[in-house]
Parts: structure tokens; sequence; C-alpha cells
């Protein structure tokens, strides 16, 4: 998936704003900050934390930097394991014009040895968003690992917003909203594509009347004012 | 044990097949990183993940069949990859601790 082309996709299909996660990584981000700086496209940066625990979080930032601020400590808790692109795939760090600048040697398919409580409080250190990722999915969602969304014992400076570790949850596309809202607790719910290939960007959404950045999304989400688009039912 | 001794151990439902799997150990888990870390070769690992990457860790760590528990059943990517990477798979409608028991016998598989 080529950010170029994922850009020209988001824009065509009529979105604001796009957020890039690649799994374990934010090293596409630039590309993609370039692409949709050139189509005036609204971008967040950052990355799907696999954690200790193997759920998948979402972590979300306004600047590129702070996404490879967020991949550096990311990395050095990944096993140093060379990837094998037979079994798991390639994984090119590209330019903004889709050039390959090189192969990503770690296995980024793999989870991290960081945990839950200690990526929240990395991620709100660094002025980020974290979101529980598509917590109505059986396999590496908070859910299914977890049975529950955790919260913090004790409220601290690192986990403002009401002492939460997330500050939204994630709906997959297919999701039935309605019954999953019973099961998400007190929380602001999205939906996003988690498109793995091109055709899935922008097919499902979630709208809000404010700033697409961190901070507006922050304000959306304590409001829990966040619309779904509706889910796919077969794709 | 064979992949068909396996089966009747476990009751399980064959999958994917793996007529050349050679069993000699077993590891049950159902956090991957905990299996990549720990889990040796001619092994069955007893689990839950009904997902392509348990795949991927099998031909990682060497694992030649997969006990799903609870009748979890595989996706079509993961019944595509572990053909491709010769990974039985079976179903059993045991939990991992009831299929544990009946492989009780098998060396713990550890590396």
């Amino acid at each position: 998936m080529a950010p170029s082309e994922i850009v020209r996709r988001a824009v065509a299909a009529g979105m604001d704003g796009i957020a890039l996660t690649d799994h374990q990584s934010a090293r596409n981000t630039p590309a993609v900050a370039e692409c949709a700086r050139r189509a005036g496209l609204k971008c967040l940066y950052g990355m799907e934390v696999q954690t200790a625990e193997e759920v998948h979080t979402l972590a979300l930032f306004d600047t590129v930097e702070l996404a490879l601020e967020m991949t550096d400590w990311v990395y050095a808790a990944m096993p140093k394991r060379v990837n094998d692109p037979e079994t798991f795939g390639d994984q090119p760090v590209v330019t903004w014009d889709d050039d390959i600048v090189e192969m990503e040697w770690r296995i980024l398919a793999m989870g991290c040895r960081r945990t839950i409580p200690e990526t929240a409080t990395k991620v709100h250190e660094l002025g980020g968003l974290y979101i529980a990722a598509h917590v109505d999915r059986a396999n590496h969602s908070i859910l299914g690992a977890l049975g529950a969304i955790p919260e913090p014992m004790v409220e601290s400076e690192a986990q403002p917003g009401g002492g939460k570790f997330f500050d939204a949850v994630e709906l997959s596309r297919t999701a039935d909203e309605a019954a999953w809202l019973p099961k998400v607790g007190d929380y602001a719910v999205t939906r996003s594509s988690d498109a793995h290939n091109i055709d899935d960007v922008a097919r499902v959404w979630t709208e809000a009347d404010g700033e697409f950045s961190v901070a507006g999304l922050k304000a959306i989400f304590a409001a829990k004012a966040t619309r779904l688009s509706p889910r796919l039912t077969s794709f | 044990m064979t992949f068909e001794e396996l089966k009747e151990r476990v009751g399980g439902t064959t999958v994917v097949d793996n007529p050349e799997a050679t069993i000699n150990s077993a590891y049950t888990s159902d956090l991957l990183s905990d299996v990549m870390g720990h889990c040796g070769d001619e092994s069955v690992l007893v689990t839950i993940q009904n997902h392509l990457n348990a795949i991927a860790v099998c031909t990682l760590a060497g694992i030649e069949a997969i006990v799903l528990c609870h009748d979890r059943q595989p996706p079509d990517d993961m019944v595509e990859a572990a053909r491709r990477e010769g990974v039985g798979i079976m179903t059993t409608p045991l939990s991992q601790f009831a299929v544990s028991v009946k492989l009780a016998d098998l060396t713990p598989s550890a590396r």
C-alpha cells in the first residue's frame, strides 16, 4: 500500500483526515505526511502497538517526530529477531513518491514487551491519543485477550482524562454498534477501516464536529460525540 | 507420536492433515511471544490462538501441529498458511488443560 495511493483514495472518498498506524512502526509516517501535505489532507501519525498482553492498541500523534519517538520506544522492547519475508511478508520503508528506502529487519508482526499501562503512560507523556483497537474481534483485542477494559488503580499525572488508559475504543468495520456499545462502558467509540489493502481505505469512517488533531479528538472523545459510519455486512 | 495418534488422544477433528509430523513434545500457551520464546521443535502446540500468526510462529519454532481447543475454528488464511508451511491443525471441544492432561506422558517442550 503506497502512501500516495492511500492519500489519493482517502481524498477521493471525501475523508477530511486519516491516521497511518502500521503494526509496531511509524517509519512510513514521513512519507504519508508529505503525501497528505501535498493533497491538503489532514493526517495523524502513529502506530498499532501490540503490547505484551498481545493486545492491539493505537497510538496517535500530531507530528511525525512524536510517532517516531514512540517507534524507538517500542523497538527497544521488540524481540531481536530478523523478519522472514516469506513467512510474514515484506516490510518496506518508503518515500512519499513510492521509492523503497530499505526493508525493516525486525519482525514487526510480533508483540513488544511493553504492557498496556506502560504504553498508555508513554503515549500520554508524548501528548498522544491511546485507543483500544477493534475491540469487537476475538483475537488481539482488549476484550478478547483480557475480557474487560482495564483501568488504572490510581490516577496519576501521566493518566489524565479520568484515570483511564484509553481515550477511546475502536470498532472494526463489521461490528454492530448497537450490540457493542453496552460492552465498552464509558468510552467514546470510533470506527475505522483498519485497511490492510488499498481497496479497504475509507470503506468505513467516524464523523464528529471538531478539529482533526489530538487535542480536538480528545475533546470529542471526552464528550463522546462521535458518529460511526454504517458497518459493512459483506466484504 | 503421529498426527493420527495425537488426534485419537485428544478427540480431535482434522482441519489440515500432517502425516509427516513427528511429535515428541508438547507446549500449552495462548501467548504467542511465550510460544516463540520457549516452545521447541518436533512439538504440538495446544492453544486457542486461531489466527494466521500462530502458523508463522510454528514455522519459526519448528512446531508440527496445533490443537485448537474449545472447538475454535481456524479462519481460511490460517488454513491456507498451514497447508503451505506443513503445519497440521486439529480442533477439539476439550479445554487446553484437558488436552494437556491427555498428553501428560509427552515431554514438556522447551528451548
